[in-house]
């Protein structure tokens, strides 16, 4: 019969192909039995699984990122020249095999490092820190929250002066508590002394209180006094000579006002125009008569260019102020608008000195700040004691389960052990080539679906058992096995790759490690058990067993008469 | 053949105090939460020869005023440090001190999560474990859609809930109880290991089902759907017992020989799976039957 004939035919090709891929997945999974021909066994043995930090040891950072000055639109990229600018800076570092990315996290932006191998974990947090942060800012106003914030404080400020003085009028011990208290430094240590002083040496508010107010030696003013440093509680202490010549000696404490136009980083604002805007930086020295001063000459890329002439031709007459990892480096008057995309900064540096700023600007500004808000670091030798424990487990697990399946299953138990090395095969071979990271819970995630594996094995074969039982052949009952099983297969195992894509989803490294290889596990077990187990039972299985259902497990006499 | 289902009620009440006692358990001792979730830094210093006393390093970190500090000594000449504080600068300061009076100590690691991350991530296994369960809901409810006689197919999926639900349950209250008396922690691995268990377990629960669809579909008229449902839980017993067999012997392995760092994930994922195989023959099903009676009643 010809159709008996090329079934046959394709069940021998189909056997063929699942001894080849046994041998390709063996082979590349355990490539040392190769060794004999060194040019094969070098071209195999050269693919690696990617190990997970815990299992090689290394650093893993979380970062935040502080997108609040970046305009929503430019977010993505800002993030992406972060990550860009922290992986430069790695490799010039030398790490074998670092991983970068960026993650969104509810509202939040977090820039991710793994660091595997590494030994000087502050030193690479260093380098990653180290990256500097170039802003170039406009004159303007401080934003309300800015102002409200300012108020706060010294609304705060003035209520602890209250108090102070309370206690001040109470009896306490005024140089103690100015000591304590006072933000006054020049007269802070000496108990809030000011030594003798003329009329006009003070401000116009504390000299009234001195002069004006009659009081006498011991006294405390009973009020406090506002000046534009902030509030002070002032004791008269003694005075000495007459009119003009009238000296008065006094002690205060200070609970100093604050300003937002006191500090450099208010009064300037974001312009938009950042480091990442930076096509290079050079050292080099001022031009002019003579050797002129060290500095910094900065080039932008087309769009810093566009944006730097914009914010001349705004700003002509003001100040332009240049900020290096938030300090005010320079805040030089614009003359005239520039538009070929050139500045230079200056600010008393040493030759060497603007060498390395140039050095560290063209590695890559930050183009948004960066918090530390997560590590976790493993010892190497501490991960590779978990490896090597793994994989015991994992043998031991994969030869406990083989055990089992003969045990139960016999010659059945005997091809699924097979079908079950081949998957094992198989799945180091899918780690090797997809380049997955392999972490320590991977490992445990591909132990536990060796388990699970045969479970697909352990339905059939119940199955097959069953339908041996009620009358069938062992070959009849082997197809029903396998057809009847499927839905409970199926079903099953959607609900099994259903939760390991969620675990995969939540996100974390353990759990993303681990629902991963279970993900993959489930899906390619469902190959071997099924698509692999059959062909060979089918390709191995022949009249030669109906006399032997003891090879499958069965005692005879459970079998019911056939009446097929 | 088993009569299973006459025996639901034994069932029901063995299940009801284990419920009752994991209930007890989580709200008067509630669970041991490590770092992932409470936010804070674990550092790990091996020391050169043995372990100083706890109170020893507690005073030599005195001065840095560390909240809720906790030391706990390990094993191989470690001292598991950890304290509330996660910032880079607090952690140099810890390892300062502790390299200044004890020469030969190491930094095996240093850990630390920020409690807003922590915040979330706790919130993020919360919702993972409700999506699971109401994905799988859903998905056999949708796969048991062809049976709708003599109970709905959404019971079904319902049922399974239910199961799945007790199996989590009862989990989380054996790691409380462990909690209490030994301090063992829970973390993301833990959140692991209920999702997988509740994949797991619903794997098992399906296998009865589908066989009680499969002789619904086939079976005689003459039979009550509780002789379906416990022929149907005899015929898959053997096939239920052997697949959990195999789990439980490579959970064993990772269990014994598979290191600190994953054992108790093991545990979890051990005691998950021996409950949820219990649940799927003993409770999943008998809920069907359960239901059915309620609805005849009526």
């Amino acid at each position: 019969m010809p159709t008996m004939t090329s079934a046959k035919k394709k069940l021998q090709l189909q056997f063929a192909g699942t001894v080849l891929l046994a041998v390709f997945a063996g082979l590349f999974s355990y490539p040392e039995v190769l060794k004999f021909a060194p040019p094969a066994y070098n071209a195999i043995s050269r693919l690696k699984i990617n190990l997970g930090l815990d299992l090689q040891g290394g650093i893993h950072l979380e970062y935040k990122a502080d997108i609040s000055n970046i305009d929503s639109s430019h977010v993505d990229e800002a993030l992406q020249g972060a990550q860009d600018v922290i992986e430069r800076r790695i490799n010039a570092f030398g790490v074998g095999e670092p991983l970068v990315q960026t993650a969104k996290s509810g509202n939040e932006h977090r820039v991710i490092v793994e660091l595997p191998g590494i030994k000087d974990i502050e030193q690479a947090k260093e380098k990653i820190k180290d990256a500097p942060l170039l802003e170039f800012k406009e004159e303007g106003e401080p934003d309300q929250s800015t102002k409200d914030m300012f108020d706060q404080i010294n609304k705060q400020a003035k209520e602890k002066a209250q108090k102070v003085l309370e206690e001040v009028k109470n009896g306490g011990d005024f140089s103690q508590l100015a000591k304590d208290n006072s933000e006054d430094p020049g007269s802070k240590e000496n108990g809030g002394d000011l030594d003798f002083a003329k009329k006009g040496q003070f401000v116009s508010e504390f000299d009234e209180v001195l002069f004006e107010k009659g009081l006498k030696s011991g006294e405390i003013y009973p009020e406090l006094v506002e000046t534009q440093f902030g509030w002070h509680i002032i004791k008269f202490i003694e005075s000495r000579g007459e009119g003009d010549e009238r000296e008065v000696h006094a002690a205060h404490i200070l609970f100093a006002k604050h300003d937002p136009y006191q500090y450099e980083q208010f009064i300037y604002k974001d312009t938009g125009l950042s480091g990442k805007n930076l096509k290079f930086a050079t050292a080099q020295y001022s031009q002019g008569q003579g050797l002129g001063e060290p500095e910094v000459a900065l080039q932008f890329d087309d769009e810093g260019t566009k944006l730097f002439a914009e914010l001349t031709k705004k700003n002509l007459g003001k100040q332009i102020a240049i900020f290096l990892d938030g300090e005010l480096q320079i805040a030089p008057v614009v003359q005239s608008e520039i538009t070929n995309g050139q500045a230079v900064i200056t600010g008393n540096y040493t030759f060497q000195e603007a060498k390395e700023i140039a050095e560290r600007l063209n590695q890559g500004a930050l183009p948004v700040p960066l918090t530390l808000v997560s590590q976790q670091s493993v010892e190497a030798s501490l991960g590779i004691e978990s490896l090597q424990k793994s994989l015991i487990a994992g043998v031991v697990g994969l030869a406990a389960v083989t055990v089992f399946m003969i045990i139960f299953y016999r010659f059945l138990g005997f091809v699924a052990s097979i079908s079950l090395l081949i998957y094992t095969a198989l799945m180091i071979t899918i780690f090797k080539f997809s380049g997955i990271t392999l972490t320590l819970s991977g490992i445990a995630g591909f132990i536990l679906s060796i388990g699970m594996a045969v479970d697909a094995n352990i339905l059939i074969f119940e199955r097959t058992k069953e339908e041996i039982k009620r009358g069938r052949t062992v070959q009849n009952a082997i197809e029903e096995g396998f057809k009847r099983a499927w839905t409970s297969i199926r079903d099953g195992n959607v609900s099994s790759m259903l939760t390991a894509g969620i675990l995969y989803f939540m996100g974390t490294g353990f759990v993303k490690g681990f629902a991963a290889s279970l993900f993959i596990g489930v899906a390619v077990s469902m190959f071997t058990a099924i698509v692999i187990t059959r062909t060979m039972l089918r390709f191995l299985v022949s009249d030669w067993i109906h006399e032997r259902v003891w090879i499958v497990g069965i005692r005879k006499k459970d079998v019911k008469i056939s009446n097929t | 053949m088993f009569n299973i289902i006459g025996k639901a009620k034994y069932a029901y009440i063995f299940s009801g105090i284990l419920v009752f006692a994991s209930i007890l358990s989580l709200s008067f001792w509630g669970l041991k939460y490590d770092i992932d979730f409470t936010g804070g830094t674990l550092m790990k210093v091996g020391f050169a020869d043995s372990v100083p006393s706890n109170q020893e390093i507690s005073e030599t970190l005195q001065h840095l005023n560390l909240g809720s500090l906790i030391i706990q000594a390990s094993d191989g000449n470690i001292a598991l440090i950890r304290y509330s504080a996660d910032d880079d600068k607090t952690n140099d300061d810890v390892w300062n001190a502790i390299r200044e009076k004890y020469s030969g100590a190491t930094q095996q690691s240093v850990d630390f999560i920020n409690s807003t991350v922590s915040k979330e991530l706790k919130s993020k296994s919360l919702q993972a474990i409700a999506l699971a369960i109401a994905m799988i809901m859903a998905y056999i409810a949708w796969a048991f859609r062809k049976v709708s006689r003599p109970v709905e197919s959404w019971k079904y999926g319902l049922g399974a809930a239910i199961a799945l639900a007790h199996d989590i349950l009862i989990t989380t209250g054996v790691f409380s109880v462990l909690g209490h008396f030994y301090g063992v922690e829970i973390g993301i691995p833990f959140i692991a290991a209920l999702l997988t268990i509740l994949g797991f377990s619903v794997h098992d629960t399906i296998v009865v089902y589908d066989r009680t669809r499969e002789n619904l579909l086939r079976g005689s008229n003459k039979e009550g759907f509780s002789d379906v449902v416990n022929r149907s839980l005899n015929e898959t017993l053997v096939r239920s017992i052997n697949t959990s067999l195999t789990v439980v012997i490579t959970l064993l392995a990772i269990y014994l020989f598979g290191g600190l760092s994953i054992k108790y994930f093991a545990l979890a994922l051990l005691i998950g799976v021996i409950i949820g195989t219990y649940s799927s023959i003993f409770i999943a099903s008998a809920l069907l039957v359960t239901s059915y009676n309620l609805m005849v009643k009526k």
